[in-house]
């Protein structure tokens, strides 16, 4: 099948979209079909956001390919005849954060307009698809609450996991996450010095661009408990290889970001490993995979009841691996897997 | 520095364009700037698509990068306060095309109208560039009798220009490239019929339409040149046109008219092989000299013909031909050390 994938981008920026376009892009072709990727570029000032919109209407790519998936918010507003959209999020300032201090739209007469004008242009092109996907069951609530549509949830995948392996279920957790302040690295420290276990603590990721200040809140909090000898910050981009004997070799993974509307590709590569996911009640997405008891440990944003989530999967090592196992199980029953995209976006 | 470079896309074809749209990107990441390749959809039909399209253009935005590099019509329209046109060509139809076959544009109130456009909105938009470079003296020439703009030429030079070679000068001709009609594959498989030595053409290339590729098999068979002529109708890998490149007589290259000399003949220069093409071949006369780096032949089956026995009958004359045609190549100074220094400074 010839297929176009189209995708909106902020140059340089790498986003969640960007890697599950890049992936389907890559299983797309795996797949044995002719693919197109139009990537276009995409600002945010919403004093340009307009003339945006427009500009993505009168492109034509209605005479070409079989079939147009479009990705990130407002590649929908692409005319075709066969459109399908895998809706990832919208654009939030006009939608949930309106109204929140997140809220970059101003709240002037003109600000207004533009909100309306965003949602009344996702409203005529989500109806024009054909079928209608989105990444998590949050962002289908959002779909139906602002733009009375109705979605299918239809889980991103990790790219590769056969590349994720298990080993012994150690004597860490492990946060693998880009360093930033929602992510909420510091809540497991602020945790860690609750437990009544030896349970040490591996935070790694990326620190975002800008913020090497909450790197330094990370380690000076470790020093404020005295917690030196139970947790290392590893703040940098590892290799592929590391990354894997990380999860290999933990007890069990910690993901517990501030309401993200998916469940987050850390929470899948430790189910990959086979490891457990100790995450908490406002951690948005990743309610949807843990399952609570079975998959993962699920607990209020409090350090004192996450440190003894974190006791329990420290003493009960055999719970932890029946747990991850678990994981595994539950990646499959969702359907969390290429196959299940490709065959559904094209279906 | 952070650099967007902007081109058209028609979903699905790939032509001299997009190559060098992805070497210049992957050549500007090499030389440690970041690039980022932006592909704009265009259509031209009706031509009321062409309006659309340049309003679209209009209305994009780029943000976070230092400049951007464009290729074309209508992707140079795209505003941005550091722009730097590296231009293929202009929307040909609306100039040195109007009044010939090749028109497209109809000659009616609207296509008038739409022709109008074109040239006000380039002779507004393409002042606010900070720097334009063209491919060719010819691309360069139109901007300056059509636009009364200044150019300067930056020739693209080949993704791997080291990896051409000269083994043997073989018992056939070369022609390689995208099959279409402009590019007048079948008046060089028609010529086949009238040579009297035993010289081959080797046709590769993966067609636009398959109608052209059926009118080539149409032209083999008919003329019963099975013996003569291979056609080999799909995208050829770099490492087989290096082959075939190595071990050619001569290259054929006899395109209608195009704007600059063409990948093709650099190709085939770097080989040492002359290459044989047309008077009304356009911009391939930059470096094709009749007699001195190939034949430049009227485009007429027989006179085709009569090049290609010749080259056969003299090949002491093919490779001084062929290497007259490197060392001119070794002096163009087209290098991407050249094009990347030129665009980012």
């Amino acid at each position: 099948m010839r297929v176009i994938v189209a995708t909106s981008v902020a140059p340089f920026v790498d986003g969640g979209s960007t890697q599950i376009v890049a992936w389907l892009h890559r299983q797309l072709q795996a797949s044995g079909h002719d693919v197109e990727l139009f990537q276009l570029p995409f600002s945010e000032s919403y004093n340009e956001i307009l003339d945006q919109l427009l500009a993505l209407r009168l492109l034509d790519l209605t005479q070409h390919g079989d079939r147009l998936i479009a990705v990130r918010t407002p590649s929908h507003l692409l005319k075709h005849p066969k459109k399908v959209t895998w809706f990832i999020h919208h654009y939030r300032s006009a939608y949930d954060l309106w109204g929140t201090k997140y809220q970059t739209l101003p709240n002037t007469p003109e600000g207004l307009a533009c909100r309306q004008a965003i949602i009344n242009s996702d409203n005529i092109a989500l109806r024009e698809c054909t079928r209608l996907f989105c990444n998590s069951t949050v962002v289908k609530d959002r779909l139906q609450r602002f733009n009375q549509i109705a979605a299918e949830v239809l889980y991103p995948p990790l790219l590769d996991p056969a590349r994720f392996r298990s080993g012994p279920y150690g004597e860490y957790l492990l946060y693998f996450s880009r360093l930033t302040h929602h992510k909420r690295q510091w809540l497991a420290i602020e945790a860690l010095r609750y437990t009544r276990t030896p349970v040490r603590l591996i935070i790694a990721g990326c620190p975002d661009p800008g913020l090497e200040p909450y790197v330094f809140d990370l380690h000076r909090l470790v020093e404020k408990y005295g917690l030196e000898q139970r947790v290392s910050i590893l703040s940098r981009w590892i290799s592929e290889d590391d990354k894997i004997e990380l999860f290999a070799n933990c007890a069990a993974v910690l993901y517990f970001p501030f309401d993200e509307d998916s469940y987050g590709y850390p929470s899948l590569e430790a189910h990959a490993a086979r490891k457990a996911v100790l995450t908490t009640i406002d951690a948005g997405g990743t309610n949807e995979l843990i399952v609570n008891g079975n998959n993962g440990l699920i607990t209020p944003a409090d350090p004192e009841l996450i440190a003894e989530g974190m006791d329990a999967l420290y003493n009960d090592r055999s719970m932890a691996q029946r747990m991850g196992e678990s994981g595994e199980q539950r990646v499959r029953d969702l359907g969390i897997n290429w196959d299940n995209v490709v065959a559904r976006l094209l279906a | 520095m952070k650099l967007a470079v902007l081109n058209n896309a028609v979903p699905f074809v790939q032509g001299g364009a997009e190559h060098l749209a992805d070497a210049l990107s992957a050549k500007l990441c090499e030389y440690g700037h970041q690039a980022l390749l932006v592909r704009i959809p265009f259509r031209w039909e009706p031509p009321s698509k062409i309006l659309e399209h340049m309003l679209a253009c209009r209305l994009m935005r780029i943000p976070g990068v230092d400049r951007v590099i464009a290729f074309k019509f209508p992707a140079f329209y795209v505003p941005h306060e550091d722009k730097v046109l590296w231009l293929l060509h202009q929307f040909r139809q609306a100039y040195d095309l109007w009044g010939t076959a090749l028109q497209g544009l109809p000659d009616s109130l609207e296509g008038r109208e739409i022709r109008d456009c074109i040239l006000t909105a380039d002779n507004s938009y393409l002042t606010e560039v900070n720097n334009i470079f063209t491919n060719s003296e010819i691309t360069s020439g139109r901007l300056k009798t059509f636009n009364g703009l200044k150019s300067e030429v930056l020739h693209p030079p080949l993704l791997n220009p080291e990896q051409f070679s000269c083994s043997e000068y073989g018992n056939y001709i070369f022609a390689p490239g995208r099959i279409n009609e402009a590019k007048r594959q079948q008046l060089l498989v028609e010529s086949m019929e009238f040579c009297r030595s035993p010289v081959k053409l080797i046709v590769a290339g993966k067609a636009e339409r398959k109608e052209d590729a059926e009118a080539i098999r149409a032209i083999i068979h008919k003329r019963g040149l099975q013996d003569r002529v291979e056609f080999i109708e799909r995208f050829i890998t770099e490492n087989e046109k290096v082959e075939w490149f190595s071990r050619a007589l001569a290259c054929a290259y006899i395109p209608y008219d195009e704007d600059s000399y063409g990948y093709v003949t650099l190709e085939s220069f770097l080989s040492r092989k002359p290459v044989i093409t047309c008077v009304d071949s356009g911009g391939i006369h930059e470096l094709v000299k009749d007699r001195a780096t190939g034949r430049v032949v009227a485009s007429d089956a027989k006179d085709l013909a009569g090049a290609m026995d010749a080259l056969y009958q003299n090949k002491a004359g093919a490779r001084r031909m062929g290497e007259a045609g490197y060392d001119l190549a070794q002096t163009l100074d087209i290098s991407w050390d050249r094009v990347i220094r030129v665009l980012t400074s």
